[in-house]
């Protein structure tokens, strides 16, 4: 591709980087022109698209005198939970927010390191060049290479996010990535405000706690604080938070359908937790009614009916949950009779 | 009052009473005892899996050699070279438990031998914690309560897979321990007295001996103290209950060589020792609340809180300083992965990947505590009608606990006991309502006595006698308690029961509807039992050592791990070093008495490296590395002929990459054809030419000509080779254990060995110069 014709194409981006492109752009200019790309972009990491690609990938001479590091981003797949591409491109721009505050003058002797992003919708060309056809894809491309020969980041080497993208590139570039500065929870403001604040509170809530008028002395505060936590962990979800599951799934067959309840015991979905665990909790729910309320009625009809339901519910319940496990686990609850007694 | 009028009927029915539960108790023991025999009725009284076998052998090692000779041990029988302190790193409390035991029948005259003491411990302690519970919920909540709680944890699932005869680790004795400091320590708060803190305490030692949940009691009693406090309930029972037992606690706690300086180092106990500043203000405030006038107390509280806000902003700035310092904030990584569940499957792969750490779904819990998971929350209503120290205690922990399992299904175990006490509770409430329900109401006394004619004459005498009874109940309840405090309890005991009094003839239900919940409640109690008899029989009592399989034509019994251990220590040398995947580690030192170089304890990921290079290398690299340490014999696990899915096959991936993590020219993708693993003929070069698949599959195809591997259901991918460095001295009966012998070295190099002996260091033997650099020993 000869520099003229793409110069033209150019235009948006020199517009924007109030750079004159001469034809004969040296390599120098390309690195000034991303450093000045890299620090108007708030994390530090440029966005890329077809004619910048070949800006700085396919029509310059190698060796370049930088690295490329480029997140492979698709915005249509974004709302796909499992690609996590979201969670990955934030930590990518951490990692490059990092490494700009880590290394802010580059020694000239050796090569620079720019991460980049390019989204599949505008540069689609791109991806095809690359030969990237399943995302998340992350590539380094090395002074010396082609898009085609650089290398891709393994799945590895992208699970425990920015610190394994920072091994990464400290092992195949030698470049020293330095501490990942994850943004704190809160802001310093933040943090200050709540300090005080639990200052100016501390007083008032040791007064209200002397004179025993808080929510905490209300039983039934912690009576249900305790059957919620009850609830909570018999449905399992901890393990739904843990391991990420949906609420449900999509049936693979049928579109529309959905399924609730997953076959197996390693897994469950979350509504089907909360379905079992509100199986669970109503029995001891109801019998505790029963006893400790129902006693107290002193309508003997009133009584009777409301018994009645409560077994029924109760009982329909058990039996739930036996033939639900049943089905899932695939154990059926049977005796053990000795092989002798038969 | 109610009692002085009928003293004689009503003492006898109480002594009727007692000896009735103390035979019930009797029995619950025995039930107990008798459900965790099952695994010695279908396979026979050995020890179970990996652990016990070395705990097994440190109580032989006790009971042989005396506790001073345990304490300072150091065992050179495994990881070789390097040897372990055992004296330092182990949880003693079992180990003494049945050294005990061993040395009171011996000097009885009943000659057990230590192995049938090992394998009874466990079923003998169940019983103890069956008997805890009872004392637990008796505090709690009555007589009734109790029986009913210990008769469900006598047999509940979640326990008796840990506890089985056979299966002799810390978990069998810990529970006890756990249950009876929990009762020890509502004993002290029901009673006030000094003597049951100073029990509570040494309790709490015997739990810090025996298991590291020990942390779980020393962080749940602050907090139980904490909400005492915070809800107004404090009292000179709950700080007698409390100070002793960290300032005791901790002291002895330290004693434990395991334990030792993280009892004050660690932040797992830096709760309890807020907890006990924070109580000893509080006290310091009901003091002077006590000696001064109100007035004057409203200035001493004011100037109190200003210099304590003060002191208490200083101790916790230097503490949080301390905290922060570290880099995992002073706690360790399992238990930050129970207070923040998603931090282990982020950072510590090791932790989140052992499968007792997963997370549970909703069928583990009908799995290990079945039909308890209905009734805990009437448990937990109960408790709160009405809410006492004691009963706020056991909802605090089953809240805290059910939290926990939650979050790791190993600590469903500690669910359990709360889980029986709280559906114990929960049945016998309920129990109670509908009998007087069905009493009052019994068709020959049904027409003078509609529900609300309570006082009506023969109803009276019949409720009467009832509330005489319950108030009998609680007053035997609190029978034992110092007397100096027994006045203040009785009055407080019988101001409610005047009103229970009045109340308690109208709190009746429906006579049929009554009838049909009991036999409800009957059936749900049966379907528990039925499913933890079956549970015990069928799902946890399987010793792994031996394994059975049923098939059409009969029973198959499969004993080769005992066969290929009792020939390692019959036919090899008594120095000679055996090499195996870790997992045999402790079942080869305890059982053939032979030295290893990796076992279970997994202390140094180095030398499981070692090992697991070793495995994954060609044959002649791995040679050199065994060679290097010391090792005459292979040890392999082949399920391949009788489809044993735990084989080491399965296993090698695991070696790959542990081996793979510490020397990096071992590879996994090596071993992967398109990241999928497979011995077939699709196999990669790497993994047809590793150690582990030679040793695996030397001369499988003998056996039936097409060498079909049953596990992988494929056959194998290469049939026809010589072993160069390793010859085969032994394989049993079902080929699944197959020991190999290291070839001696060539006569040619013997040369060259001899130069590279003399620079190379002592646990070297002899290798070629040429390949050390390869050798990650080195």
């Amino acid at each position: 591709m000869s520099p003229t014709h793409s110069l033209p194409l150019l235009l948006l981006l020199i517009s924007l980087l109030l750079i004159s492109t001469s034809t004969g752009s040296s390599d120098s200019d390309r690195v000034s022109e991303l450093q000045s790309l890299q620090s108007r972009s708030k994390t530090g990491v440029i966005h890329l698209d077809d004619h910048s690609v070949s800006r700085y990938l396919t029509s310059t001479k190698t060796p370049r005198p930088y690295y490329l590091l480029i997140f492979f981003d698709a915005t249509q797949l974004h709302d796909k939970s499992e690609l996590q591409l979201k969670t990955l491109h934030s930590e990518f721009s951490l990692l490059a927010q990092s490494f700009v505050a880590n290394n802010p003058d580059p020694s000239p002797s050796s090569p620079n390191l720019f991460f980049c992003d390019i989204e599949f919708k505008e540069s689609q060309q791109s991806f095809a060049l690359f030969g990237v056809n399943a995302l998340p894809h992350i590539r380094l491309v090395a002074p010396h290479q082609s898009p085609k020969q650089s290398e891709q980041m393994d799945q590895g080497d992208f699970s425990r996010l920015a610190e394994s993208m920072a091994d990464f590139i400290q092992a195949k570039t030698k470049l020293n990535v330095g501490p990942i500065h994850r943004p704190p929870f809160l802001s310093t403001k933040q943090v200050a405000f709540i300090v005080l604040a639990t200052l100016v509170w501390i007083p008032f809530a040791i007064k209200k706690i002397v004179k025993g008028e808080t929510l905490l002395h209300d039983p039934k505060l912690w009576l249900s604080g305790s059957v919620f936590i009850y609830f909570f962990s018999v449905s399992g979800a901890m393990h739904n938070i843990i391991r990420k599951m949906p609420m449900f799934l999509a049936d693979r067959n049928d579109p529309n359908k959905l399924i609730f309840f997953y076959q197996g015991s390693g897994m469950q979905l979350g509504a089907e937790g909360f379905a079992v665990g509100f199986l669970y909790t109503i029995v001891g729910l109801l019998l505790a009614f029963v006893t400790h309320l129902l006693v107290k009625v002193r309508n003997l009809n009133v009584q009777r009916f409301v018994m009645i339901v409560a077994l029924f519910v109760s009982f329909w319940a058990v039996k739930k949950v036996v033939y639900l496990d049943n089905w899932k686990t695939g154990y059926g609850i049977h005796g053990f009779w000795p092989s002798g007694w038969k | 009052m109610a009692a002085s009028e009928t003293s004689n009927g009503t003492a006898l029915r109480y002594a009727f009473g007692n000896v009735l539960s103390f035979f019930i108790l009797l029995l619950i023991g025995v039930l107990a005892f008798s459900i965790r025999l099952f695994s010695v009725i279908k396979y026979e009284s050995v020890i179970h899996e990996f652990d016990p076998y070395f705990n097994y052998r440190v109580t032989q090692y006790l009971t042989k050699n005396g506790i001073y000779d345990f304490w300072n041990w150091f065992d050179d029988r495994t990881w070789y070279p390097l040897g372990r302190v055992i004296g330092g790193t182990v949880y003693p409390g079992l180990t003494l438990t049945a050294g005990t035991l061993y040395w009171i029948l011996n000097s009885l005259n009943i000659p057990l031998s230590v192995e049938t003491v090992c394998v009874f411990t466990a079923p003998i302690f169940s019983a103890f914690a069956s008997w805890a519970t009872y004392l637990l919920t008796k505090e709690v909540k009555g007589a009734g309560a109790g029986l009913t709680a210990a008769v469900l944890l006598a047999m509940v699932p979640s326990y008796i897979s840990r506890s089985v005869a056979g299966s002799y680790d810390n978990e069998a004795v810990a529970i006890f321990a756990l249950i009876f400091t929990f009762f020890l320590y509502i004993k002290t708060l029901n009673t006030g007295s000094l003597f049951y803190a100073t029990l509570n305490a040494i309790a709490y030692f015997y739990m810090v001996c025996s298991w590291g949940g020990y942390t779980f009691i020393i962080n749940l009693i602050p907090m139980h103290v904490l909400l005492c406090i915070v809800t107004g309930r404090y009292s000179s029972r709950l700080y007698i209950a409390y100070a002793p037992l960290v300032v005791l606690g901790t002291l002895l706690a330290s004693l434990v060589p395991v334990v030792g300086f993280n009892a004050v180092l660690t932040s797992e106990h830096f709760g309890s020792f807020l907890v006990f500043i924070i109580i000893h203000v509080v006290a310091l405030v009901y003091y002077i609340k006590g000696i001064l006038s109100p007035k004057m107390f409203k200035v001493a509280v004011t100037l109190v809180l200003s210099i304590g806000l003060v002191v208490c902003c200083a101790v916790i700035a230097v503490l949080v300083a301390l905290v922060a310092s570290s880099p995992t904030k002073g706690w360790s990584g399992r238990s930050l992965s129970l207070l923040d569940p998603t931090y282990a499957s982020k950072y510590i792969p090791i932790i989140a990947s052992v499968s007792e750490h997963q997370p549970p779904t909703w069928p583990s819990y009908f799995m290990d505590i079945n039909v308890l998971a209905f009734l805990v929350p009437a448990g937990i209503i109960a408790c709160f009608s009405p809410l006492s120290d004691a009963s706020s205690f056991v909802v605090l922990y089953i809240v805290t606990s059910v939290y926990f399992s939650g979050v790791m299904v190993r600590l469903m175990l500690v669910l359990a006991p709360a889980a029986c006490i709280m559906s114990g509770i929960a049945l016998s409430a309920s129990f109670d309502v509908f009998t007087r329900s069905i009493k009052f109401q019994l068709p020959g006394v049904k027409g003078n006595s509609q529900v609300d004619a309570g006082d009506t004459s023969s109803e009276g005498v019949v409720a009467q006698n009832e509330v005489a009874k319950t108030d009998k109940n609680e007053e035997a309840l609190k029978e034992r308690p110092s007397k100096k405090n027994r006045k203040k309890e009785k009055e407080h005991v019988e101001k409610p029961s005047v009103k229970a009094q009045t109340k308690k003839r109208l709190l009746v239900l429906p006579f049929e509807a009554s009838i049909i919940a009991i036999l409800l409640l009957i059936l749900l109690g049966a379907f528990y039992v039925v499913h933890s008899v079956w549970a015990a029989a069928e799902a946890y009592s399987a010793p792994s050592i031996v394994l059975t399989s049923y098939s059409h034509d009969g029973l198959h019994v499969f004993d080769d791990f005992r066969e290929a251990y009792s020939w390692l220590s019959h036919n090899t040398e008594v120095d000679d070093k055996v090499a195996s995947w870790w997992d045999y580690g402790y079942q080869t030192t305890a059982m053939a008495n032979r030295t290893v170089i990796v076992d279970n304890n997994t202390w140094n990921n180095t030398h499981i490296a070692t090992v697991g290079t070793a495995m994954s290398s060609p044959e002649k690299a791995a040679w050199e590395i065994f060679d290097s340490l010391d090792v005459k014999y292979v040890l392999v696990v082949f399920g391949g002929l009788v489809g044993y899915p735990s084989d080491d096959i399965n296993k090698f991936l695991w070696m790959v990459r542990i081996g793979g993590g510490v020397f990096p020219h071992i590879k996994e993708p090596d071993y992967l054809r398109d990241g999928q693993y497979r011995i077939d003929s699709q196999a990669t070069p790497t993994m047809l030419n590793c150690l582990m698949y030679k040793l695996s599959y030397y001369r499988f195809v003998e056996t039936d000509g097409k060498a079909f591997d049953r596990v992988r259901r494929t056959e194998i991918g290469k049939k026809h080779f010589k072993l160069t460095h390793f010859e085969e001295v032994f394989t049993t009966h079902h080929w699944m254990v197959r020991i190999y012998k290291l070839k001696p070295q060539k006569n040619r190099i013997r040369g060259k060995a001899k130069k590279s002996r003399s620079k190379a260091s002592s646990t070297t033997s002899t290798k070629r110069g040429e390949t050390q650099r390869k050798n990650p020993w080195h």
